[in-house]
């Protein structure tokens, strides 16, 4: 249970001149659910984005047993690493079948896995041979959490699950990740919420301008001023 | 009513022609957010390889089966030796590489052939014409006329059904996130390639069926029509490159027909007026996404 799942060491990511994030160390463990926080432009999607190779960044990362510094994208999602990117990112041309069965890899063979996700996600049967851009933005959310756990992941990355939906709707994406977690999929959920992620979460990351400012226990934030101060930095 | 049928007739074999090649064009652009301009010289270089089969004596339909894959084979090659090492420069750098692409063929044809037009001959079952109540429909318009919807609809089915049509489907939506799909990049990209050229194969031998011979200069008006037509369409929307194609021959064929005579030498400027009018309204194509950057 306690065995690291994911780790990045001295994680840097710079855009131009700009650094977005700075030596970074993170670490999930196998079945951990881990939450990012931060202001807007602390460096969090940049963090997700990096460790599933979507950007390049320096230092290293290493997730099951592989340095997956530098590999590319797809090459990681089929060591069992998947993205929830922000803005949810759904093709919205295709159908939601057609977005779940991309997700899989081209030769598994993933009815079962598919039919399953169905059973979770009863709304998005009725919905399977509808073009996704015309959903609404709990659908979507539901889709692209879907499409993200159709590689069979070990590890989620999601990031801003509740941004844009209805507070009843942001609780029913957060049912969907509390039964994710009873499977025992590790999970790294980057939110503005903070107090909800906390609630849910094992332990957080607080970032702020490009560095990790605080780690620990989410209950343990979840209580601290720090965490407030660091969070609210930018709204003072 | 016979006007009108022949007219029909025109607009669906010269849009299908259209439709094809505006696909191969939204294929790429799909993956690359380039518009190939060497994609003409892909539609010149069929002709040329159906003219050498013709000459050399094959079958008919073996020397169309060949030029066509040697339309998908050239735009494969094409990407490995011109576009790949250029992939992550900017969209400038591709389309420059792209005319350049398109000019070393044109020269190569020209000094390498011959800079005047060949006549390629069609079988003589192709020359004749059936007569529909009182027009006339020749053999090559209605060969036409089933290639380009036979071949449309093959690609609905492959686009619809198949896992590498919905990765292109998706790519034209947002390809970062198809590498998160566990999409190879760089081989959905060849993939691309190699259809778009199939899809200048068989425009092309459309072309050159239809015109009855091959010169170097013959891929350019078509790809600016296809450039047009995609971005009626909507650049990067597939369904937009079929409608446009079809579209932009409607406007074609109806000035062609219908425009009284001392009109018709601003045909085309009528023509881009139109099409002027229409992206004035949609000016992001008709079935065009909303241009979105995000950093």
């Amino acid at each position: 249970m306690s065995n690291s799942l994911l780790s990045t060491t001295d994680l840097s990511i710079s855009y131009g001149a700009v650094k977005a994030v700075r030596g970074s160390n993170l670490e999930v463990k196998e079945g951990e659910v881990v939450a990012l926080l931060g202001p807007n432009g602390a460096g969090k999607s940049s963090t997700l984005r990096a460790i599933v190779g979507l950007i390049k960044s320096q230092g290293s990362v290493n997730f099951a047993g592989h340095d997956i510094t530098g590999l590319p994208t797809e090459r990681i999602v089929s060591l069992g690493l998947s993205l929830v990117p922000e803005g949810r990112r759904l093709f919205p041309n295709l159908t939601v079948s057609e977005n779940l069965m991309l997700g899989a890899p081209r030769k598994a063979k993933s009815d079962d896995l598919f039919d399953e996700l169905l059973d979770r996600l009863p709304i998005l049967r009725e919905r399977l041979q509808q073009v996704s851009g015309t959903l609404s933005g709990g659908e979507q959310q539901q889709v692209a959490i879907a499409r993200a756990l159709m590689s069979r992941p070990k590890l989620l990355l999601i990031d801003e699950p509740s941004l844009g939906l209805a507070p009843t709707i942001v609780d029913a994406v957060y049912q969907l990740l509390s039964d994710l977690r009873k499977t025992g999929l590790a999970m790294i959920i980057v939110e503005q919420e903070v107090m909800r992620v906390l609630k849910f979460a094992d332990r957080a990351y607080a970032m702020s301008t490009g560095e990790i400012a605080l780690e620990g226990s989410a209950a343990d934030l979840s209580t601290s001023d720090e965490v407030k101060r660091v969070y609210l930095g930018g709204a003072e | 009513m016979d006007a009108l049928i022949s007219y029909l007739v025109n607009v669906i074999s010269l849009g299908g022609t259209y439709a094809l090649l505006a696909l191969g064009l939204a294929v790429v652009f799909s993956v690359l957010g380039l518009i190939n301009f060497a994609h003409g010289e892909l539609m010149t270089l069929t002709g040329y390889v159906l003219l050498a089969g013709v000459l050399t004596g094959q079958p008919f339909w073996l020397a169309v089966l060949v030029a066509v894959i040697a339309g998908g084979i050239s735009a494969g090659l094409m990407e490995f030796a011109a576009f790949r090492p250029v992939r992550n420069a900017s969209g400038a750098t591709l389309l420059m590489t792209s005319f350049a692409v398109s000019m070393l063929l044109q020269v190569l044809f020209q000094n390498g052939i011959s800079p005047r037009g060949q006549a390629v001959p069609v079988p003589t079952w192709l020359t004749t014409s059936l007569s529909i109540g009182n027009s006339q429909i020749s053999k090559v318009q209605i060969m036409s006329i089933t290639v380009g919807v036979l071949s449309l609809l093959a690609l609905k089915f492959f686009f619809d059904r198949s896992y590498w049509g919905w990765a292109i489907r998706a790519a034209a939506d947002d390809f970062e996130i198809v590498g998160l799909m566990g999409v190879k990049a760089s081989r959905l990209i060849t993939f691309a390639f190699l259809l778009s050229g199939l899809l200048a194969g068989v425009a092309g031998v459309l072309w050159v069926i239809q015109r009855g011979s091959v010169d170097p200069l013959m891929g350019f008006k078509p790809v600016l029509a296809a450039f047009i037509v995609a971005v009626i369409g909507g650049l990067g929307s597939l369904t937009g490159a079929v409608a446009g194609g079809f579209i932009l021959s409607a406007i074609e064929i109806a000035l062609q027909t219908w425009l009284p005579p001392n009109v018709m030498p601003y045909r085309d400027a009528v023509t881009y007026t139109l099409v002027v009018i229409i992206l004035s309204i949609f000016p992001n194509g008709i079935f065009g996404k909303k241009s979105q950057e995000k950093v």
